[in-house]
C-alpha cells in the first residue's frame, strides 16, 4: 500500500472520474471511507500516545487531527455470457486538514450529488398529477 | 448489523459511537448500481402485468404512476459506521437521490468529530443550510437541537457505548 495521498483538488477530479467510470459501465459500486488519521509519516505527533491511566485517552486529543478519506471502485472479472470486463481496482485517498474540513465537505457533497445520478429522482410532481386525475375521475 | 430506519437516527447513533471511540471508528459509504438479474426482470414483468390487470377488475381509473422499465438498474447508497474494537456497526440505506446532500452533510459533521473539532458553529453551517430545500432545514434544525445536549452528556454516553460493546 505504498501509494501516495492525493491533494484535495486531485482527489475530487479523480473521484469525478470514478463516478463517471461507474456511469459508463452502467453498474458497479463506489466505496467512500472516512476515518481519523492517527499517525503521519512526515510529522509524528506526540499528541496521541496512549495514556495508561486514562481509558478515554483518545476522546480528548490536544490538537485537532486530520481526517483520511478513501475512495475506490469494485474490481470485476470477465464473466462469460455477460458484458462484464476485467476491471482493475482503483483506489484513491486524501488527507483533509482540520481547517479545510468544512470546505472539503461542501465540495464532497457536490461531487457525490452529481456522481450518484442513478439513485431515484424526486417524483413529487407525478404524485400530484395523479391525485388530480383521481379527483377528476371521481 | 442493524439498519437504522431514519438518517437522523443513524447520525445520532454514529455521533455517540464516534465520541466513545474516535480513533478506531470509520465510516464507509457505498454507492452501488446493480443490473437486475434475468429472474429479477421476469419477476418485475410479472408484477407489472399483475398491476396492469388489477385496475380493470376493480374498475379503478387511476393506478400508481407507471411502473419503471423492468430492466432498470437499482441504485442504493449505504452508510456504515463501524468500530472494529467494540464490533459496533450502524447502517443506513437509501435509494433516494434527494437524500444524498443531507447525508454527506452529516458525514461532514461526523468528520468534524473525527478531527476532534468542536461541533459546527451556526455561522459555519448557515451557508450550507441556505442551499438546501426547506424541509431539509427543518430536519437540520432537529438535528442541531438534538446535538446540543449531547456534548454535556458526552461522558456518560461514552460510558454507555463501551458497556454495550463489551457484551
Amino acid at each position: 500500500m505504498g501509494r501516495e495521498h492525493l491533494t484535495n483538488d486531485e482527489f475530487f477530479t479523480q473521484l469525478a472520474n470514478l463516478f463517471e467510470h461507474n456511469r459508463t459501465k452502467g453498474h458497479g459500486s463506489v466505496y467512500l471511507t472516512q476515518k481519523r488519521l492517527t499517525f503521519d509519516s512526515t510529522s509524528t505527533p506526540a499528541t496521541l500516545t496512549k495514556v495508561a491511566d486514562d481509558p478515554l485517552w483518545d476522546t480528548h486529543p490536544e490538537n485537532p487531527l486530520p481526517v483520511l478519506i478513501r475512495a475506490s471502485n469494485n474490481r470485476s472479472d470477465k464473466k462469460a455470457g455477460t458484458d462484464r470486463k476485467d476491471i482493475a481496482k482503483i483506489v484513491l485517498s486524501t488527507i483533509v486538514k482540520p481547517d479545510d474540513i468544512d470546505t472539503f465537505y461542501i465540495r464532497y457533497a457536490e461531487a457525490c450529488k452529481t456522481g450518484m445520478s442513478s439513485l431515484k429522482k424526486r417524483d413529487r410532481k407525478k404524485g400530484k398529477k395523479d391525485k388530480k386525475k383521481k379527483k377528476v375521475a371521481a | 448489523m442493524p439498519y437504522l430506519k431514519t438518517s437522523t437516527e443513524w447520525y445520532e447513533q454514529s455521533s455517540l459511537l464516534l465520541k466513545a471511540r474516535p480513533t478506531t471508528t470509520r465510516i464507509t459509504s457505498k454507492y452501488t448500481v446493480l443490473k437486475p438479474s434475468a429472474s429479477k426482470i421476469k419477476k418485475r414483468e410479472k408484477y407489472a402485468a399483475k398491476q396492469a390487470a388489477k385496475p380493470a377488475d376493480t374498475s379503478r381509473t387511476s393506478s400508481p404512476p407507471p411502473q419503471s422499465n423492468p430492466t432498470d438498474v437499482t441504485a442504493t447508497f449505504i452508510l456504515k459506521t463501524y468500530d472494529p474494537v467494540s464490533g459496533t456497526c450502524l447502517q443506513y440505506e437509501t435509494t433516494k437521490g434527494a437524500e444524498v446532500g443531507r447525508l454527506i452533510n452529516s458525514l461532514g459533521r461526523l468528520g468534524r468529530e473525527m478531527a476532534a473539532l468542536p461541533e459546527a458553529i451556526d455561522d459555519l453551517s448557515a451557508p450550507q443550510d441556505a442551499g438546501v430545500a426547506t424541509p431539509n432545514v427543518d430536519e437540520q434544525g432537529d438535528v442541531k437541537m438534538a446535538g446540543v445536549p449531547v456534548p454535556a452528556a458526552a461522558g456518560t454516553g461514552a460510558g454507555k457505548k463501551k458497556k454495550k460493546g463489551k457484551k
